[in-house]
């Protein structure tokens, strides 16, 4: 069974940090208010409004160093990622989670922090959340279910959506452990010990400003390192920003989709609300879900 | 058999792997190309001065159906390119495959292709960028050599006002093809890190590379000299590309590394750089590492764009001032 860390309680405490791109002080401000209206202490890590003058929020070490004082502290309950970008599989490698182990902690956050959220599943055996992080806080964005839904899942409500129907979804049930995050950082796990384990799970994928020739060739990477042909089920969610060249690709992300997994039978559904923008549920990796995809409905239920 | 120490019999067994990799016949005038499309689209013009070049060199052209074809950005359905391909694979009177051009779908037909009859006749298959793709394959999977080089879409339009690079480099497959051995002295790099290594050579996209992680066609690079380039990526993307590889177990048991061209990188935001270069990004990744690495190697999406054997024994030897990659016979 996996790891499930303990669900907070008034009074417990959130670390903030940036494992990754740089984010200023101000636009955490809000998330900062909202997790303390939920009844929570919050600790702001160095990282975030820090002197950078790069991408990142801090050199390698700066950022590793933080990540590791959040994990070993045990005053703090659960670490939410302010940001994603790029940064995490710099330093993933030199994380000590030998007292994460004892005392597991809810590690938050999307995006690049997709990385984290695999490598705990797969050589950690432990849950985490997806869901949105700080910037989604902003422009009245706190009031949003999607914030609201990760304010439920800290506190341990069980997660249960009912989404929309599309024309293009494989209809089934399926219930596994869920899985999955934004699709280049899946494919850029792939061969590595922090790739997901795949079989029996229901997989979600997500992805933002791609071409939609190198969607194909980034999910043909998963299907080729055979993460799909032994899921329970796929949720697809939105894919936002797509370019395409001067010659078309000639395939929409759906079509693209269907096409690879046309030798498979599990239930797929799509325009699942999961993404880079507002729409983005949270979501609970490792743990047991129930997919049900109707004629008139998609269920993600939370067994 | 049985007396044979265990040195001996572990010597044996290192040779054996070494010349597990079957090496495709070299070409001979009146020899027959083949051209096809596994990946993007290419049209007649596209490809004619490779053509009248080829020919001129005293070879034989085989067009295959997808030249001229065209599904969107593809050179035809993945049906139609894999039986292409196909056909130019267990064509007998065809003795290597020049791909018309890279852009995307190598990929998307590579499971498709049966190798059987290759393996028993290989023949060369040439190209670069997407063309990868068949290069990790053929090693990983088909254990046979190919030639990494420009394909009939880099050939110059004018030959006659080709500048000295581009005829150079066109010359450079004619000559890989002929069975001449590779000797490439390199400009010295004030990064490089100094050695010399001898290995087998592979590489080719590092997109591409990435890529491959995790599926069949990902080469086992123990041992091996490998040789990056790519087009049109921003730099977090190539750091997080390098970091794939390491983290995959690329990097850390070759004998060599060869960086060539990155070229066209995306620019960063501007308030928000990247804050390393090519070189910085490299060499972090290998500082743990002792073996020799060169920069600056003429491979790439740019005009100094050499033949490479993929699967081939090479020597690379960086010194100070001399840096030369040469076949081993």
């Amino acid at each position: 069974m996996i790891k499930v860390p303990p669900y907070l309680r008034k009074g417990s405490t959130i670390g903030l940090t940036c494992p990754a791109g740089y984010m200023e002080l101000d636009k955490v401000q809000n998330c900062i208010h909202a997790l303390q209206n939920w009844g929570y202490e919050v600790m702001v890590g160095k990282t975030i409004g820090s002197k950078s003058k790069t991408y990142f929020s801090g050199t390698d070490a700066e950022r590793r160093d933080e990540f590791q004082a959040m994990l070993d502290d045990k005053n703090i309950h659960a670490i939410l990622c302010a940001r994603g970008g790029y940064g995490v599989s710099r330093f993933i490698d030199q994380i000590d989670f030998s007292a994460f182990k004892k005392h597991p902690k809810w590690i938050v956050g999307f995006s690049d922090i997709t990385v984290f959220l695999a490598h705990l599943q797969t050589q950690l055996n432990t849950a985490s959340i997806h869901s949105p992080m700080a910037n989604a806080f902003n422009d009245g964005g706190e009031k949003s279910k999607y914030v609201q839904s990760l304010q439920k899942a800290l506190k341990g409500a069980k997660t249960n959506y009912k989404e929309a129907f599309h024309p293009l979804n494989k209809l089934g049930k399926a219930s596994g452990e869920l899985v999955g995050g934004n699709l280049a950082l899946l494919a850029h796990l792939c061969g590595t010990k922090s790739a997901y384990k795949t079989t029996n799970k229901i997989l979600f994928i997500e992805d933002i400003g791609e071409y939609i020739y190198n969607i194909d060739r980034m999910f043909l990477q998963l299907k080729r390192a055979g993460h799909l042909k032994n899921l329970a089920g796929l949720i697809v969610g939105k894919f936002t920003d797509i370019k395409d060249n001067a010659r078309p690709f000639g395939q929409t992300i759906q079509e693209l989709i269907l096409h690879h997994v046309a030798e498979y039978n599990y239930p797929v559904c799509f325009e699942f609300p999961v993404s880079h923008e507002q729409e983005n549920l949270a979501l609970k990796v490792g743990i047991e879900y129930q997919l049900s995809v109707t004629k008139k409905t998609v269920q993600l239920k939370e067994s | 058999m049985g007396m044979l120490p265990l040195g001996l019999l572990a010597a044996k067994d290192n040779n054996s792997n070494r010349n597990r990799i079957k090496i495709p016949t070299y070409l001979q005038k009146g020899d027959t190309i083949g051209i096809c499309c596994p990946s993007g689209y290419s049209t007649m013009a596209d490809i004619q001065q490779s053509i009248i070049q080829i020919e001129s060199w005293g070879y034989q052209i085989k067009l295959g159906q997808t030249i001229g074809k065209r599904d969107f950005t593809f050179g035809g359905t993945d049906a139609e390119r894999a039986a292409d391909f196909q056909q130019m694979m267990d064509d007998d009177s065809v003795k290597a495959i020049m791909c018309a051009t890279g852009g995307y779908g190598a990929v998307r037909i590579i499971d498709q292709l049966d190798f059987s009859r290759f393996k028993k006749n290989p023949k060369w298959i040439i190209g670069f960028s997407d063309i990868t793709v068949l290069h990790s394959h053929l090693h990983q999977v088909v254990h046979t050599a190919s030639l990494h080089s420009k394909m009939c879409g880099s050939f110059p339009k004018d030959w006659t006002t080709a500048d000295e690079v581009q005829i150079n480099t066109i010359l450079s497959v004619k000559k890989a093809l002929e069975g001449e051995l590779i000797y490439y002295p390199i400009v010295p790099n004030i990064n490089n890190r100094t050695g010399s290594a001898e290995g087998v050579l592979i590489g080719g996209n590092l997109k591409i590379l990435e890529n491959m992680s995790g599926s069949v066609s990902s080469i086992n690079t123990e041992g091996k000299i490998l040789f990056l380039e790519d087009v049109s990526e921003p730099l977090y993307n190539i750091d997080r590309m390098f970091c794939n590889l390491l983290r995959a177990g690329k990097l850390a048991k070759l004998k060599g590394l060869i960086i060539g061209g990155f070229t066209s990188i995306k620019p960063d935001t501007p308030d928000s750089p990247f804050g390393r270069d090519i070189i910085t990004i490299v060499k972090e990744k290998v500082d743990h590492f002792n073996y020799p690495v060169c920069f600056d190697f003429p491979v790439g999406h740019q005009k100094n764009n050499y033949a490479l054997k993929c699967g081939i024994e090479h020597r690379l030897a960086i010194t100070a001032d001399n840096v030369s990659l040469q076949e081993i016979n």
